[in-house]
């Protein structure tokens, strides 16, 4: 036999499909799912949630405290007077099913906190924060709105949505961005619980004093230090733009016809 | 309150970094790519009289002096963009498009090499040529992470005894 | 086009070859068959969503080897052999080659 060279033609064995058009391909088509999937699984947590009655979890988290708290000590006056504030609150609720208490965080960053079992944890940089008690009241009664709606559950089960999003995902180089775009639709109904636990505080702020004034200060302090603030930040928080916030209380107060002006009351500290 | 400029950096960090990187291993593989494709070619050309046959036993008309064992081999890596784009297949099947010229390329590159040997060593052709392929993993991770891919082509090369028993 | 692993088509004779063809092609299994073969590693037995992926794999990577051959004018190959090899976590690269020759 005779050996004659030929060579094969080019690009049999590569596809021609471009690159970027797979990848393009891919990527939207996956996080169009996922994005199904994180909203089907967000359903799931809220019928879960109807079985849980409240009283179950009283039961399991009566006397829990997260591991890494560290508190001010107990004979701190705040930590009486905080008390004292939401037991009075809560009072106006009609049928508050939960005994809250309420525990003072050992840091700098102001934050509040709703925590299964009724646990309500405020920062010492918050409460250095705040100048008189209607501040705090609103920020208290926020965090009762979160009870109301169970949001300190639904945070768990986004959670564990997250996770099980990391696990399916088992390519390391995809996990972290499958892990992003989940984050991002959750965040979006943060933002709705945010909106609603604010409404509900400001309602309690109402019912306790007779009016809204000073209300909604601590947003507009922090509306005022955010000069770095863009539109693609606020959508990606899991907080609402602290300036529409202050707008959307404005906005109830006027609805209800709740007066802005009224006598502020002291910190009792 | 800075955590709108923390907020700012996390978004960007989250999402920016990823496409970013994703971008540059694209371009800049896609670039590498081409440019080793062109050398294969040149050199395929070159080395087209070169016979290399898959045949175990040599053709008839061959008469041979001596012969030897000859390899050729590469390892090439996986760059970011493929790894991700994998990642993303593996949820869904089919076919990885974008690997197909990688290993394309590696296994010519690896017989072009032990051609290159064999004629390196003033011999006439090589048969009984066989392919192999295997994934090198890399030591952290378990070894789940792709390290790069060997690819090795490995046959008989053979010198005859006049040069004239070659094409006849 | 006729294919064969041993070095002759029986009952033809080579009168010319041109060079080596190759074909491959790089699959991943979904993740559906991942967990079937999870799964089935707990009662043993065939994992066929594998056993048919391969095969459609190979059966594609001997239609490219087929196609360069083709091209360069063969109407056989010989010496064929195929490799199967794992490329990424979830990928696998299925391979066939040989010899383009032409048979009369």
């Amino acid at each position: 036999m005779k050996f004659i060279p030929r060579q094969p033609r080019e690009g049999i064995n590569v596809s021609d499909t471009h690159p970027l058009v797979e990848a393009g391909t891919l990527i939207v088509g996956l996080t169009a799912i996922f994005i199904c999937i994180a909203l089907l699984l967000i359903f799931l947590v809220e019928i879960a949630l109807y079985f849980v009655p409240v009283e179950k979890e009283v039961a399991m988290f009566e006397n829990w405290l997260p591991e890494d708290l560290v508190t001010v000590s107990p004979g701190d006056e705040r930590l009486h007077q905080t008390q004292i504030l939401v037991d009075r609150l809560a009072f106006h609720w009609a049928d508050a099913p939960y005994e809250f208490r309420v525990e003072i965080d050992d840091s700098d960053i102001a934050n509040a906190m709703a925590l299964p079992g009724g646990l309500i944890i405020v920062t010492e940089g918050l409460l250095d924060q705040v100048e008189s008690e209607n501040e705090l009241a609103f920020v208290l009664g926020h965090e009762l709105g979160h009870f109301r709606n169970r949001d300190h559950l639904r945070a768990l089960g986004r959670g564990i949505v997250l996770s099980l999003f990391f696990a399916a995902t088992m390519s390391n180089d995809v996990s972290s961005i499958s892990l992003s775009v989940t984050d991002l639709t959750l965040r979006g109904f943060s933002r709705k619980q945010e909106s609603r636990a604010d409404e509900f505080g400001l309602a309690l702020v109402y019912t306790h004093y007779g009016h809204v004034n000073e209300a909604s200060r601590l947003f507009e302090k922090w509306d005022d230090d955010d000069s770095t603030m863009l539109d693609v930040v606020s959508y990606t928080s899991t907080h609402p733009d602290a300036g529409d916030r202050v707008e959307s209380l404005k906005e109830q107060a006027l609805r209800e016809g709740w007066p802005v002006e009224g006598v502020i009351t002291e910190l009792k500290w | 309150m800075d955590s709108g400029f923390l907020q700012t950096l996390e978004a960007i960090l989250n999402f920016g970094l990823p496409i970013f990187l994703l971008l540059l291993a694209y371009f800049v593989g896609t670039m590498l790519e081409r440019r080793h494709f062109r050398s294969i070619r040149n050199r395929e050309s070159e080395f087209a009289q070169f016979p290399v046959v898959t045949f175990d036993t040599m053709p008839a008309d061959w008469t041979a002096t001596s012969s030897t064992l000859v390899t050729g081999s590469v390892v090439v890596s996986l760059d970011y963009f493929k790894r991700v784009i994998a990642g993303l297949r593996a949820i869904v099947g089919g076919r990885i498009k974008t690997y197909e010229p990688l290993l394309d390329r590696a296994r010519r590159e690896a017989m072009l090499r032990m051609i290159e040997e064999a004629r390196r060593d003033g011999y006439d052709a090589v048969f009984n040529v066989r392919l192999e392929t295997s994934r090198l993993a890399n030591s952290s991770g378990e070894g789940k992470r792709t390290a790069g891919v060997e690819m090795l082509a490995f046959g008989t090369a053979v010198k005859f005894t006049s040069r004239f028993a070659r094409t006849s | 086009m006729e294919i064969s692993n041993t070095d002759s088509i029986p009952g033809r004779t080579i009168v010319q070859f041109y060079g080596v063809v190759t074909g491959n092609t790089v699959r991943a299994k979904h993740i559906g068959r991942d967990i079937m073969a999870g799964l089935k590693n707990i009662v043993g037995g065939e994992l066929v969503g594998y056993t048919e992926l391969l095969q459609d794999s190979r059966n594609e990577a001997t239609e490219r080897m087929i196609q360069q051959a083709q091209s360069m004018g063969a109407n056989a190959v010989v010496n064929v052999r195929f490799a199967t090899s794992s490329i990424a976590q979830g990928a696998a690269e299925l391979f066939a080659y040989g010899t383009a020759v032409r048979v009369e």
